[in-house]
């Protein structure tokens, strides 16, 4: 009977399960709450208004809890949000906000509610949790959002000085962007963390006569700079690094050839920035009798150098003038922050087999620029705006996109007509085989808010061409040949024309050549 | 409920439970063997091989990149195809001279090797065969992984031990080694629209200088000789 009961047992557990079940899910439902913001498990009083395009938080009561001042409400228009040191300026119906010194798109624009604004979930994102770190976690299903302050984090920090013609440059580089703060007062430098810890390099002793010391804390990086020298920053991206450049005050704020002063820098002075390839231990194309390309492009440059400060004013900037190892995109970072008229990138060539022979111009290829630009908006979308950003979100980066092509497209075709003056005057000059103008995806090129080509002034790798770029009449004429051809592009309209130093007559109108692409 | 009735709900539940797994023995594993079956039938068509004629794109000793028509043998799927061609590329054209060869005439003499220069990475890598084609890297240089994405994308890794850095070369070098391959494998496998390249596993910036290759490239025709 033990057994029987068992079973008995069993089986009115087996039917009661269901029965309780049913009896769970036939309840009254409890009813329903109402949207709900949460700050570290505590509910704050903030009206939620559901609207098609997502919720509405009431900035005020936020402002409250998060900390920050809110102004402007008796316009009833626009508002000012001071977070920490970071002005945030928003206006009603306006889906575009000002977050310190960046333009920032919402999915929705705020509206008026009681008592202040109605702000969009990424507003809060952008603003609070871009400055101070939080994060808001929207939960649809309960209508809650979730407010939780990011944990900070440990960001790796790489340090490099580096001394290049009287110029101190100083990078930290970071593996992502971090939230920080600039604090620039005379002869110091602070980085300041705003939420994340430090992982310092190694530390290893600064020896520059620029910069005195690099020092590190968990939330700090300080650069000690000598007395009398000042500093420019700018930011890179791809990684993210901070760069400095720090130079003497009495000293013009980049580098100047030895002649440039004589010309009156606020007059038409253009600035030309020259590119000798390669370097370091990068050492280009090795000629058959062992000449490296990267010694002869810095004897090329500091020749066209000389000459250009010579018979032309214009300011030259090289972006090496040593044998030192610099990475291609801050070649270009060099030219941008002179901002120079002209970017001239001069390179020896090599080819697998001896027999190519002749010189060639480069400017970028249109593919380049576009994929460029197609990586321009994918960043956008990863750092920006998330994919529910919505149509504003996407219109800014269609403007931005819009943007960039047109400067693209300007500096294209004035590229390619210096490309083409340069060219001419190389086959104008020298028993060279034309070559021609092409186009090609060349890094150094990229990035260059100028017009920049990149010269190819002869094949090292063939043993004749190796023999004459050996021989400093033979260079002197290339030389020579690129002076003229930045005389002829830099040459003002003919009305403007002033009294410059004449230049060499050059023969005949700038040819066409065979390889000549279409116009961009 | 007497325990005889109680022994006949059990024996039910019993027959019930057993006639389950059988039907699962049946069903499950029967669907397995049919799943394996179709997959190798899919492996067979794909290990099927059939000679088929390719353009592969050498770099000339004039300085771009000429085509030699190449029946290699292939099988249907893409990945076998990029391999294939790759390989032929990097193995080099038909008929390659030996570096000791004397030079084919101006346009195709060999690159002598430079002087004290010890390192591969400046030195020759081949002499040109009759037809003045070179190969584009040092034989050591081996095809790695190859991967293509679902749009087109294809992911060629070369490998180069104990070489950190691919062969320093001027501009047109570059690009002779570069396109060699991407003009190679875009032109010749339908489902490449573009392709990335690696050394060693890794994308870089460039290779040597010049061409950025940290974005995948599109093939370049006009780098080919008519």
């Amino acid at each position: 009977m033990t057994e029987l009961h068992r079973l008995v047992s069993v089986a009115t557990l087996l039917l009661a399960l269901p029965l309780l079940l049913a009896a769970q899910i036939g309840r009254p439902e409890a009813p329903p709450r109402g949207p709900a913001v949460v700050l570290d498990g505590r509910e704050l009083p903030v009206a939620v208004t559901i609207t098609p395009a997502g919720p509405l938080f009431a900035l005020r009561p936020l402002v409250d809890s998060l900390g920050g001042q809110l102004g402007g409400e008796d316009t009833g228009e626009s508002y000012n949000l001071k977070i920490e040191a970071t002005e945030v300026v928003t206006g009603i119906g306006n889906a575009i906000i000002t977050v310190g010194e960046e333009i920032v798109s919402l999915s929705q624009p705020p509206v008026r509610g009681q008592g202040g604004p109605l702000v969009p979930l990424d507003f809060l994102r952008k603003t609070y949790g871009a400055v101070s770190g939080y994060s808001f976690d929207w939960r649809p299903e309960d209508s809650r959002l979730v407010i939780s302050r990011r944990e900070s984090r440990e960001i790796k920090v790489l340090l490099d000085v580096v001394h290049l013609q009287g110029m101190t440059t100083v990078v930290l580089q970071f593996p992502e962007t971090p939230r920080y703060r600039l604090n620039q007062q005379p002869g110091v430098v602070e980085v300041q963390l705003l939420a994340d810890r430090l992982a310092p390099p190694v530390r290893k002793k600064v020896d520059d006569s620029l910069v005195q010391d690099v020092t590190f804390a968990p939330q700090l990086v300080r650069i000690q700079l000598v007395p009398d020298a000042e500093v420019e920053s700018y930011l890179l991206d791809n990684p993210f690094r901070l760069v400095f450049d720090v130079h003497r005050k009495s000293a013009a704020p980049v580098p100047i050839g030895p002649s440039a002063a004589t010309f009156d820098l606020r007059s038409n002075t253009r600035t030309i920035v020259i590119d000798p390839g390669h370097g370091g231990t990068e050492t280009g194309a090795i000629g058959p009798s062992g000449v490296a390309e990267k010694e002869l492009t810095l004897v090329l440059a500091r020749d066209l150098e000389a000459r250009l400060i010579q018979r032309l004013p214009v300011r030259v900037v090289l972006t090496r003038n040593d044998d030192a190892k610099l990475p291609l995109d801050n070649r270009t970072a060099i030219a941008n922050q002179n901002k120079a008229d002209l970017f001239i990138s001069l390179h020896l060539n090599s080819s697998l087999g001896s027999g190519a022979h002749g010189a060639e111009t480069y400017f970028l290829s249109s593919q380049a620029t576009d994929t460029r630009a197609e990586s321009a908006a994918a960043s956008e979308n990863v750092g920006g705006a998330p994919a529910a950003a919505g149509d504003a979100g996407q219109e800014n980066q269609d403007l931005q996109m819009l943007l960039w092509d047109l400067a693209q497209t300007h500096h294209l075709a004035e590229s390619q007509r210096f490309a083409g003056l340069v060219q001419a005057e190389l086959n104008q000059a020298l028993e060279l085989r034309d070559r021609g103008v092409k186009q090609a995806p060349f890094r150094v090129l990229m990035g260059a808010a100028m017009p920049a080509v990149l010269v190819e002034l002869g094949f090292i790798s063939n043993p004749d061409e190796e023999a004459k770029l050996q021989n400093p009449a033979y260079r002197a004429n290339l030389v020579e040949a690129l002076v003229r051809a930045v005389g002829r592009y830099l040459e003002p309209p003919q009305a403007e024309r002033r009294s410059t130093p004449p230049l060499p007559p050059t023969q005949g109108a700038v040819r066409s050549n065979p390889g000549s692409p279409t116009p961009p | 409920m007497s325990r005889r009735a109680a022994g006949w709900v059990l024996a039910l539940a019993l027959v019930l439970v057993l006639g389950s797994l059988a039907w699962w023995w049946q069903s499950g594993r029967g669907g397995g063997r049919s799943g394996r079956r179709g997959a190798a039938a899919e492996e067979a068509g794909a290990a099927a091989t059939e000679r088929h004629a390719f353009d592969l794109y050498f770099p000339s000793a004039g300085g771009g990149l000429r085509a030699e028509r190449r029946e290699l043998q292939v099988s249907e799927a893409p990945k076998d195809r990029i391999r294939k061609v790759l390989e032929a590329v990097l193995a080099g054209p038909a008929a390659t001279a030996t570096p000791g060869d004397p030079p084919a005439g101006k346009e195709g003499a060999a690159r002598p090797a430079p002087p004290g220069k010890g390192a591969p990475a400046a030195a020759p890598v081949a002499a040109p065969a009759a037809s003045g084609l070179v190969r584009p890297f040092s034989p050591e240089v081996k095809l790695g992984g190859v991967e293509l994405s679902a749009d087109g994308t294809a992911f060629v890794d070369l490998r180069w031990p104990d070489h950190d850095d691919p062969p320093e070369s001027g501009s047109t070098e570059e690009i002779q080694r570069v396109y060699s391959l991407v003009d190679s494998v875009a032109l010749n496998v339908p489902q490449v629209n573009r392709v990335v390249l690696l050394w060693n596993g890794t994308q870089r910036i460039t290779f040597a200088g010049h061409l950025d290759t940290s974005r995948p490239l599109l093939p370049d025709r006009t780098l080919l000789a008519p």
